[in-house]
């Protein structure tokens, strides 16, 4: 076992690597550079960047160097712990990222407890009431779920906020407390705020869930083991949650290797309609800024999250099923 | 729905949902209502603060804002006299003297959003444009003094003022910007071309502690212009950024400096705040919008910088401007600037009145939505049409070579005036600018002393397809295929034109060039319109593959500090760029490299080289000539301008005062910064 946990840890960061070296080259790929994307953004606005100016921008943040040169100062940055200085934000990169990945990472946990909590409930009873009236209503509002985009719920949400509430739009804090320190009240405010968005964001996963842990379930009731209980005289509640709906929870703990990269990029569609202060839009703006740092960083966090949470995944289920067995 | 609003950029769907959702809900046919009520009732007077120059009419006695007043009891400050100094700059508010008090909400859109909060409350130009946009004002220096035929500029300071730290602000920190940061080559590798006349650079020079002078080789009467406006010399809050700016204050910076701390000091200093090189660290320490020790004589200094969630600016205890009854500016506060991931959300709170004064990132196309909401909102709709002639122009490359046919007729004057022929601008206009701008050439507003006369707004810029298909008959363009457009005249089929789009930040350039190549089509003119990502365009730009470009004419009713589209400036760059990359590197690099232009496009660089020596009335002909040449040859062929569209549509609360009924909306003069935000305050 330790050796195999050794053997994927060396693997993983052969593979982040790689993942760097393609993320810098897919980065680099858009024709022009920061600067070139800086001087079309300021132009749009009416601004003015003279030629000398853009040239003194190229030369300060290293754009005139070839890309393997370009890349090599970031690989060497990084192995000093330095992730260097987003060109967009003028702040070291980690900042820039930390003061965000908090946020993002409690939204997204938010967002995974919502959908629990709904959704195993909901998928039992669906499996365990199969065809009666209540699995029809839930069945019919799990298909909405899943096809509704959650975007266009967040613009609906955000509608009806502006127009009956007169809420403040998107965003997770009030204004007020916006940067202000940390304390009880603000807290309390990012509570207020944030059920909108994780309640966004866990409806389509509610409805994906419900359908997943329904048809597993309905699998697992039909199985001798389940009868055998009945037949014992175990109380119908403990029967279905002792033992089918466990067996049924297994395909999620394959997919917990999804659950952290999403729990560093959110929805990035979600949180821009929403205004929220996330990683997501962080990427975005940097990618199309195409700075340059900044956008390695988060998809180099992104790539070491997948490689983590596959791993612990892997780990899990042969640690749950002794069934799966490792290959030497 | 979506016909109508058309989407942008990259969030084309969401946008075009939000709206259509908005809209929906505040009930149909909105659009109507706005046309109805637009136009009069929305533009105002031109009008704006003054500056007092009479000495007579100075205020004996200043007085401070109560905060202020407080910290001087407590022996925290110097009493107000002491800190404005002996020669303050008297502003007479638009309408009224204020009160002092309140915080003004804005929305920016993020780090590279820097304009927004510069244009509202940071402008330190060392000579300002007054509310017209036309007239040269004292602001950080009081005075100035051109001598010995232009070539020497001797600029007076304010006696007694002082930094927003109580330092005082000298005639040295311009000579440690000119000698320790301008002068440095690692902070500054590529000098200003404005600080240099026919190539050989001027001089900064001390007088004594309140005066300095830029010393010419040459007659350079127009640097007067460049104090003033957006240029390298532009004031130490726009420009530090970059390390230029015209001064820097010595006495915070010179702690950071090698020559006064050794470089082992600094290179500890730059490392540990985690810069890889000195230039990049200092650009950070002098950033007015990043550092809030930095000291700055702005209205309001960053107290929360710009790479937060919320940009925040506090009242500048010693800033220097008084009104007229002599109370120090600013009235208001503290300015806060909320984050908006998406500009949707940004004009949405604008809409539910979140915000008291804003004009930057609103949307023209949602004006309806603006209007419906102004009573909920408690805010009011102003309209501030810009002075540039064209929000939406077509710039014909004139260097175009990779098709020999197509570059022929790119450079036809003849036809290019067919193709304006065959536009209906009328439809343009109703369609994307609300009817609210005016049609014609790309030429300046007619209130502009560079505008050669109103004849030159309708020159070869009307809507006659009849004389369009003459014109194009003429020219030997005769055949037609079967579906009725012209054919190449080397046998390769039907004549396809290219009309490059990128995404606009205030017009849906993309959708115009489908409505005018609607039009010429009726014409028998094929175009094909081809939206590409703005880095793209400018690298495209750059190598000389694009035919036909749209973009905005923005700044050119200021011609000579705001050349970029009027004709082919700089190399690399949307816009005017596309009228001839390949002649724009003949001009930078004096005729060494690129391509020699023709002689019309001659004449009008040596004129614009020209304006630069001459003193002021013999400019203002300079320029009509060089606006004269442009509209004759039809470079670029103007559309709809004259309009609000860009960031010309003003929501101010209805609490805030001295709001102007019109103000100058321009990139050179920073709008709103000629209304003098110092002077908005809370009634």
């Amino acid at each position: 076992m330790f050796g195999y946990i050794l053997r994927r840890l060396l693997i993983a960061m052969g593979t982040v690597w790689m993942i760097s070296m393609i993320a810098f080259a897919i980065i680099q790929l858009p024709p022009g550079d920061y600067v070139t994307s800086y001087i079309a953004q300021l132009m749009a606005t009416g601004t003015l960047v003279t030629q000398e100016e853009a040239e003194n921008l190229r030369i300060q943040y290293g754009l005139h160097q070839p890309l393997y040169a370009q890349y090599a100062r970031w690989v060497w940055l990084m192995m000093q712990g330095n992730f260097g200085v987003s060109m967009e934000w003028q702040r070291p990169v980690l900042e820039v990222i930390g003061d965000r990945l908090l946020l993002t990472a409690l939204l997204a946990f938010a967002a995974v407890i919502f959908t629990w909590i709904l959704a195993i409930p909901i998928g039992i009873y669906s499996a365990v009431r199969q065809y009666s009236i209540g699995d029809y209503i839930f069945t019919f509002i799990g298909f909405i779920g899943l096809a509704v985009p959650s975007f266009l719920l967040a613009l609906v949400v955000m509608y009806l906020t502006f127009a009956y509430f007169g809420a403040s739009i998107g965003g997770l804090f009030s204004t007020e407390y916006l940067d202000a320190p940390w304390s009880l009240a603000r807290v309390w405010d990012l509570c207020k705020h944030l059920w909108v968005p994780a309640l966004i964001l866990g409806t389509a996963g509610t409805a994906q869930l419900v359908r997943i842990l329904r048809a597993n379930l309905l699998d697992e009731l039909r199985k001798p083991y389940v009868v055998t209980a009945r037949a014992k005289g175990l109380s119908e509640l403990r029967t279905i949650l002792k033992y089918p709906v466990r067996v049924a929870l297994n395909p999620f703990i394959s997919t917990i290797g999804y659950t952290l990269p999403f729990l560093v990029s959110g929805s990035i569609i979600v949180s821009i309609v929403l205004s929220l202060p996330t990683v997501g839009p962080l990427l975005l703006k940097a990618l199309i800024a195409q700075d340059m740092f900044l956008a390695g960083t988060i998809v180099l966090l992104l790539g070491l999250m997948t490689v983590i949470g596959t791993l612990i995944s892997d780990i899990l289920l042969v640690w749950i099923d002794p069934r799966i067995r490792l290959e030497e | 729905m979506c016909k109508v609003w058309l989407p942008r950029k990259q969030y084309g769907v969401l946008v075009c949902l939000t709206i259509t959702l908005v809209a929906l809900a505040l009930g149909g046919g909105v659009t109507r209502q706005a046309s109805a009520q637009g136009g009069g009732t929305l533009m105002g007077r031109l009008e704006g603060p003054r500056v007092i120059s009479d000495r007579e009419r100075f205020p004996s006695q200043y007085q401070e804002a109560p905060a202020l007043a407080d910290l001087v009891q407590q022996g925290k400050l110097p009493p107000v006299q002491e800190r404005i100094g002996s020669d303050p700059l008297v502003i007479e508010p638009v309408r009224e003297i204020g009160n002092y008090g309140g915080i003004w909400r804005r929305g920016f859109s993020g780090p590279a959003d820097f304009w927004n909060g510069y244009r509202c409350c940071g402008h330190d130009r060392i000579l300002f444009w007054d509310y017209t946009g036309n007239i040269v004002v004292p602001n950080v220096a009081k005075g100035w003094e051109i001598s010995e035929g232009g070539r020497v500029f001797t600029i007076f300071l304010r006696r007694g003022m002082k930094w927003s730290d109580g330092h005082p602000f000298t005639a040295d920190d311009f000579m440690f910007w000119y000698e320790d940061i301008y002068q440095h080559d690692e902070l500054v590798p590529t000098k200003a071309p404005i600080l240099a006349i026919d190539d050989k650079p001027g001089r900064m020079e001390k007088v004594d502690d309140s005066t300095i002078r830029f010393v010419f080789s040459q007659p350079y009467y127009v640097f007067l212009d460049m104090l003033a406006g957006a240029t390298a010399v532009g004031g130490h809050s726009y420009q530090g950024r970059s390390l230029m700016g015209g001064f820097a204050p010595r006495h915070y910076l010179q702690q950071f400096h090698p020559r006064y701390v050794g470089q082992e000091a600094v290179d500890q200093l730059v490392k540990a705040a985690g810069y890889d090189n000195w230039a990049s660290f200092m650009r950070y320490i002098n950033d007015w919008s990043l550092n809030p020790d930095l000291p700055t004589v702005t209205a309001w200094q960053t107290t929360s910088p710009i790479n937060t969630p919320i940009w925040v600016l506090e009242r500048n205890p010693y800033f220097y401007m008084v009104d007229s009854a002599g109370n120090q500016l600013p009235y208001i506060d503290k300015v806060v600037l909320t984050l908006a991931e998406n500009l949707e959300v940004l004009n949405l709170r604008a809409i539910a009145g979140e915000y008291h004064y804003q004009s930057r990132h609103i949307d023209i196309s949602k004006l309806p939505v603006f209007l419906e909401n102004q009573r909920r909102g408690n805010y009011t709709v102003s309209l501030d049409p810009a002075d540039s002639g064209c929000d939406a122009c077509l710039f014909f490359n004139q260097t175009y070579d990779a098709d020999p046919e197509i570059a022929t007729w790119l450079q036809n004057r003849d036809f290019r005036i067919a193709l304006s022929h065959g536009m209906d601008r009328e439809q343009l206009n109703e369609a994307f600018w609300l009817g609210l701008g005016t049609s014609g050439s790309q030429v300046l507003a007619e209130s502009s002393p560079y505008n050669p006369g109103p004849e030159y707004r309708t020159m070869h810029s009307t809507y006659d397809p009849q004389r369009a298909n003459q014109m194009l008959d003429a020219l030997g363009l005769t055949r037609k295929d079967s579906q009725g457009y012209r054919l190449r005249t080397d046998g390769k089929g039907r004549l396809r034109l290219e009309m490059t789009t990128v995404g606009g930040q205030f017009l849906q350039f993309t959708q115009i060039a489908e409505m005018i190549r609607e039009q010429w089509g009726k014409i028998g003119i094929q175009a094909d319109v081809n939206e590409i990502e703005r880095s793209l365009a400018i690298t495209r730009v750059g190598a000389n593959e694009l035919q036909i470009h749209l973009w905005q004419n923005d700044g050119t009713e200021h011609p000579f500090t705001f050349p970029a589209h009027l004709f082919p400036f700089s190399p690399s760059g949307l816009g005017g760029s596309n009228i001839g990359p390949l002649w724009s590197r003949w001009f930078r690099t004096n005729g060494v490299q690129g391509r020699e232009p023709t002689a019309p496009m001659k004449k009008l660089m040596a004129l614009w080289k020209q304006g630069f020596t001459v003193p002021d009335a013999q400019r203002i002909e300079i320029g009509k000539e060089i606006w004269r040449v442009a509209v004759e040859q039809q470079w670029a062929l103007g559309t709809v301008g004259l309009s609000p569209a860009g960031m010309g549509v003003r929501i101010v609360s209805n609490r805030l005062g001295n709001s102007p009924g019109r103000q100058y909306n321009s990139p050179d003069g920073m709008t709103p910064a000629p209304s003098r935000p110092e002077t908005f305050f809370f009634k």
